[in-house]
């Protein structure tokens, strides 16, 4: 693996989180979410991660042998199973025949954590190209 | 009397690795030269494309673009560091007391 390997490990992490956080944003946005296209309230979603031999096209390109180093992708986004909230809201017109409105079972302390995470990791990631960035300059510098 | 700098030949032997000696290709100065800017070329133009995705909104992800223009800008100074080299031997090669 050479160094521009680095960047494309770096880089496809900083892809993952970035989704990640657009997952958990997307959660927040939609605490109280009554209303959607699959009809019922909205379901909070996780992302499940998947480590990715970096074997394709852009690999290749960088020249990876087989080498144990992996890249990462978002492998599926998966909707929490917790049922919904139920609140006590008869005017609301998505009350059911009792009156109460099904909201969705989002956490916003999970939520703050989960997003918190997700910036801590990209921050780590774009660190790491840093130093790759570093490194290949180091190198270059030999040459003078 | 200076030689055009097209006219100095790096002549590698046969290529590693396959074992029949191939007829070694004569690389000029100028076509290695040519061949890292080809390259860079390559390089930058991704970093373009993916530049422009971000700029028109084409859902380009910051950071990869970021990536993209740091490699193209990372092999264009190893590109400036090999063409200092190839104009320093030349002139090395033209101070040379006959």
């Amino acid at each position: 693996m050479n160094l521009f390997g680095m960047l494309a490990v770096s880089g496809s992490a900083l892809t993952a989180e970035r989704q990640r956080a657009e997952v958990v944003t997307s959660n927040m946005a939609n605490m109280e979410t009554t209303r959607t296209p699959e009809g019922g309230p909205y379901h909070r979603q996780l992302v499940v991660f998947r480590s990715r031999r970096m074997s394709q096209f852009p690999a290749l390109l960088v020249g990876f042998g087989n080498t144990a180093a992996q890249g990462v992708r978002v492998d599926q986004v998966i909707r929490d199973a917790k049922p919904p909230i139920e609140r006590y809201q008869p005017g609301h017109p998505d009350a059911n025949a009792k009156g109460y409105v099904s909201y969705p079972a989002v956490d916003p302390v999970e939520e703050t954590a989960d997003l918190m995470g997700a910036v801590r990791a990209y921050e780590l990631n774009a660190s790491a190209v840093q130093s790759t960035k570093t490194m290949i300059q180091e190198s270059l510098d030999l040459l003078r | 009397m200076a030689t055009p700098i097209s006219n100095l030949r790096i002549s590698p032997s046969e290529t590693v690795g396959t074992g029949k000696s191939v007829a070694p290709r004569e690389w000029g100065f100028s076509e290695t030269l040519r061949g890292a800017m080809d390259q860079v070329q390559q390089l930058q133009g991704v970093a373009d494309g993916k530049v422009a995705g971000l700029l028109d909104g084409g859902g380009m992800d910051v950071h990869s673009a970021m990536i993209a223009v740091e490699q193209a800008d990372l092999s264009f100074q190893l590109m400036m560091q090999v063409r200092n080299k190839i104009v320093a031997a030349y002139q090395e090669i033209s101070r040379m007391q006959f």
